[in-house]
């Protein structure tokens, strides 16, 4: 059992405490005291007016904060929410908080959130995200609602971005897991998310948590699981998401946690998505929102240089990784100007797909290339800033069908690289 | 034999609610009287209460359930007479055991002569017995109590062509408190039984006494100097006497009606329960801990009187709407059993049934701080009859045994004021004294042990509380001490097992015997204490330092 070695004593005894649960909130942590004050504000004036007949406990799992977050968490009392909301809690709320390592791995934090979920027979388990300071209280309704009220078991959320945010997951995950398990989820990697307590359950005797480098993206497995293992599946909207400027610019290592571990996901998923063509719209709950259009700087010269000095250094790397002609054609784009730039959609499908089968084969470390993806990746973000300079709303989520459609078109042309045809 | 009126007898009773008309029938009338109740009285001795609260026995139309008295210094008829309840009173006094009897001081029937008198002519000399007014917009800053079938606390009288005052029904014009007259009257009244050898009074509706423009007529200043000034009488000519309050009031409204020690001995904690009901429902302590720490200290010599069910609908006036409509969604999901803003149910059928939570139940009331009254027919977990009218439901006939009416009455069964209960669950055939006396494990058995010890320890009537918060919200832990006396107190409220760990570091050294069954615990050390609990399991452990 995970459990038995995962979760310390004091932790433990806590969870005794606490018993069984209707709905756990899981924090993962790591010194976030300036966010994390109205962030457990919000989930506590959620629960008390969304949830206020449910057993619920705040449970953090906190990876060495040095700036007293855990303290923070647990010393919040909810009778100043009910000051403020006039709201009134019929039951104790537990706030408890776990440190299960002294540095932060996310996917140890959430697979210590699930196993006391498991624990306590939580019905409905839900994910929130330290930083997310734009979060209000019914996004702990919209999340958990669908699992409690329409016994869905993932609820996978949908932010209201700006239309050049969250380029990664538009222009790579979102089409790939889409056309590799042919579900329609459009965050497979979120910070927020809500499960069901059979989910978790499941989840939790999974292999890959096994592997550190799997373990790093544990929510897109999460999100593989629930799919390949016919669990109900929705998406809910939710609102602005706050852009944590944590982290942003490690793009290495956000690609090796989502990117690395979607194709790592595709060795033992094979029979599975091999039979697997096109897909399906995943139900979606709630107002849907417009996409923010603000213009914005973007230095979109320095992207170029950025991919034509990738595509050039990286060569011999990409010999082992690409097709001739796709090396080829990459070559001659990172030759144009910024004004004539264009990396188009189905040249990026095909060297999305190249690199998932290199990845599958290790021609090379599997980490250097996933990492050498990242100067490719930066050249598809610049094409997408070019093209969708004055596009609506309707035209960005026009351009995503259609890459996603360019994806499942060329899904064949993946086989044929697992087969090794190519 | 009068009992000796001992001070402050009433911090370590035990209270028996009893009707006279439901408990037992002597003359085949099918109405319970006072012969036969005095001939039930080894049984409430047997029980092991040391007193009987008595509602309504006065002559009445009985419009609502003798709260609509028309004669305070007889009995109705169809309970017997005077003398009837001189004997009574002294068979039970033999018995140790004390009377307390309704004075529904607030308000007459309006077929009492006072009120015959007073409505007569304008010139009446009882004309200002009761509250008269030209108009009807008079007080209009009071709330209407009975919403559900009065449109104003004013009623049209056509013989006198004045509008009368009433806080209740229409029929029960209130009596004027500002008049010394009145006052003088009422004292007489309770003078009277007070020197036949009751010894208390529960007095019905005690913040409505006193009107005032401007104000919401209710908990006036006013109204303390009537109870202040009947308290002084009290002590003054029957000292010992007890006057309990029933205002149904928050805790922090509900402690000036206690003064300085100088209104009332004791007052209804009404908050207090259904918050047991929501503890033990929600698996969490928070309800119960909350409300007794708003709960202000009251005089030395007072105390709160605590129960699980009554006559009256399981109240949730003083509860939020959300903790109202939680508990109608858990105790009341059928309409049927809903009445004005409570649950008309018994304890067991509230509970399902289950003894173990009807153990827990009684097992919280006779150790949290206070006089607990139980409410008769629930030491046998009868059951209720949610057709009947009204309250009338929770008033059936006493079930003696699985004979002719349930041993209440030999008359016709449907000659009864009320149906006995029938049903296979609940009735008589299966919820019977006779029946349960005769077994060791039977509820009624277990209530006379649990009474039993209660009695052993002073520590219940009149120590101290202190509540330990264990992070198991689940487990509600509390020390009574009163001198050298202590003891720990701890309820499961879950329907599972559950540990917990207790901070008696403060007792260290102590060794625990468990009351019920004697048995000696671990000695309490610098470690946390630990107890595992069976599912709403409770102990009451008795410290000692040896």
């Amino acid at each position: 059992m995970a459990e038995e070695t995962l979760l310390t004593d004091d932790f433990l005894r806590q969870l005794i405490n606490v018993g069984e649960v209707d709905i756990l909130v899981g924090l993962r942590t790591h010194n976030n005291a300036t966010t994390i004050e109205p962030v457990i504000r919000a989930i506590q004036a959620g629960i008390l007016k969304c949830f206020p007949r449910e057993r619920v406990v705040i449970i953090n799992a906190d990876g060495g904060s040095q700036d007293r977050t855990p303290e923070r968490i647990v010393g919040a009392s909810i009778d100043d929410v009910w000051s403020v909301s006039k709201v009134y809690a019929l039951r104790t709320l537990h706030s408890i908080s776990t440190r299960y390592s002294s540095s932060p791995e996310p996917g140890t934090a959430l697979r210590t959130i699930l196993a006391a979920a498991e624990l306590l027979r939580a019905k409905a388990c839900v994910v929130i995200s330290p930083d997310s300071t734009t979060i209000e209280p019914d996004w702990l309704q919209k999340l958990v609602r669908p699992i409690y009220a329409d016994n869905f078991d993932l609820v996978s959320p949908i932010y209201r971005r700006h239309k050049f945010e969250g380029v990664l997951m538009r222009d790579l995950l979102y089409p790939m897991t889409r056309t590799i398990y042919g579900y329609g989820v459009r965050e497979p990697y979120a910070s927020e998310f809500a499960i069901s307590g059979r989910l978790a359950t499941d989840f939790l005797t999974k292999e890959f948590w096994n592997d550190e480098r799997s373990r790093a993206g544990a929510e897109i497995y999460l999100t593989i699981a629930a799919i390949t293992g016919n669990y109900r599946v929705c998406q809910s909207f939710l609102g602005p998401k706050a852009h944590s400027d944590r982290g942003a610019s490690d793009l290495v290592a956000a690609m090796r946690r989502t990117v690395g571990a979607l194709f790592s996901s595709l060795d033992s998923n094979f029979p599975l998505w091999s039979t697997i063509v096109g897909s399906q719209p995943v139900p979606t709950l709630g107002a849907q929102f417009e996409v923010m259009l603000e213009p914005v700087r973007v230095n979109r010269k320095r992207l170029r240089e950025m991919f034509a000095t990738g595509v050039a250094q990286l060569e011999p790397v990409f010999r082992s990784i690409l097709s001739v002609s796709t090396l080829s054609e990459l070559q001659k784009i990172a030759a144009l100007e910024v004004d004539q730039f264009i990396y188009p959609a189905d040249l990026w499908t095909k060297t999305v797909f190249e690199f998932a089968a290199s990845y599958h084969k290790s021609v090379i470390s599997r980490d250097h290339i996933v990492q050498a993806l990242v100067p490719l990746y930066r050249g598809r973000t610049l094409t997408l800033l070019l093209e969708n300079r004055g596009s609506s709303g309707e035209d960005i989520e026009r351009n995503l069908e259609s890459l996603c459609g360019d994806f499942e078109r060329l899904k064949p042309y993946l086989l044929e690289l697992w087969a090794d045809r190519k | 034999m009068s009992l000796k009126r001992q001070a402050g007898w009433y911090k370590d009773a035990i209270i028996y609610q009893v009707h006279v008309r439901t408990f037992s029938d002597s003359n085949g009338d099918g109405i319970g009287d006072f012969q036969g109740l005095a001939q039930r009285l080894d049984y409430v001795q047997e029980l092991g209460v040391t007193a009987i609260w008595l509602m309504p026995f006065y002559p009445s139309p009985l419009r609502d359930d003798g709260y609509d008295i028309s004669d305070y210094r007889s009995v109705h008829p169809s309970y017997g007479t005077l003398e009837d309840f001189k004997t009574f009173l002294s068979v039970a006094h033999d018995r140790g055991i004390r009377v307390v009897i309704e004075m529904v001081a607030n308000h007459t029937s309006d077929q009492h002569p006072w009120f015959l008198e007073s409505r007569s002519s304008q010139s009446n000399p009882r004309r200002d017995w009761y509250v008269w007014s030209d108009t009807d917009t008079r007080y209009s800053g009071t709330r209407i109590i009975f919403l559900d079938t009065e449109m104003s606390n004013w009623a049209w009288d056509p013989i006198s062509k004045s509008y009368y005052w009433h806080r209740f029904f229409s029929h029960q014009p209130d009596l004027n408190y500002d008049n010394p007259a009145v006052r003088e009257e009422m004292w007489n009244v309770m003078k009277f039984w007070l020197e036949l050898g009751v010894d208390g009074f529960r007095l019905d509706a005690v913040p409505y006494l006193i009107e005032r423009e401007g104000t919401s007529c209710e908990n006036l200043p006013e109204t303390h100097d009537v109870i202040r000034e009947l308290r002084k009488k009290v002590d003054d000519q029957f000292p010992g006497a007890m006057l309990l309050a029933e205002a149904n009031q928050w805790p922090a409204d509900l402690r000036p009606y206690f003064g300085n020690g100088d209104e009332f001995h004791m007052a209804f904690h009404f908050p207090l329960m259904p918050r047991m009901f929501m503890g033990l429902r929600l698996e969490d302590r928070k309800p119960i801990t909350e409300i007794l720490q708003q709960t202000p200290e009251i005089p030395a010599s007072c105390q709160w009187c605590l129960f699980l069910r009554n006559h009256d609908e399981l109240t949730l006036e003083m509860v939020t709407d959300i903790e109202r409509d939680y508990m109608y969604d858990l105790y009341a999901s059928d309409k049927t059993m809903r009445l004005n803003l409570g649950i008309r149910r018994r304890l067991a059928p509230l509970l399902d049934n289950d003894r173990r939570r009807i153990e827990l139940m009684n097992g919280m009331l006779l150790s949290l701080p206070g006089t607990p009254i139980i409410y008769y027919g629930d030491e046998i977990g009868m059951g209720d009859n949610v057709y009947l009218g009204d309250r009338n439901g929770v008033r059936t006939p006493m079930q003696w045994s699985g004979g002719w009416n349930g041993g209440f009455s030999a008359a016709d069964p449907e000659s009864l004021y009320s149906p006995a209960i029938l049903n296979p669950v609940y009735g008589f055939q299966a919820v019977n004294v006779l029946s349960q006396k005769r077994s060791q494990h039977s509820l009624l058995s277990w209530m006379k042990h649990i009474i039993q010890v209660r009695r052993s320890s002073p520590v219940f009537g009149s120590g101290s509380i202190e509540f330990l918060y264990p992070a198991n919200h689940r487990v509600l832990a509390y020390v009574r001490q009163s001198g050298k006396e202590t003891v720990l107190v701890v309820n499961n409220l879950s329907s599972a097992a559950q540990a917990v760990e207790l901070d008696l570091r403060g007792y260290k050294g102590n060794i625990l015997i468990e009351m019920f069954g004697r048995n000696v615990f671990p000695r309490i050390g610098d470690l946390p204490y630990l107890l595992t609990m069976g599912p709403y399991q409770f102990y009451w452990f008795k410290l000692r330092r040896i």
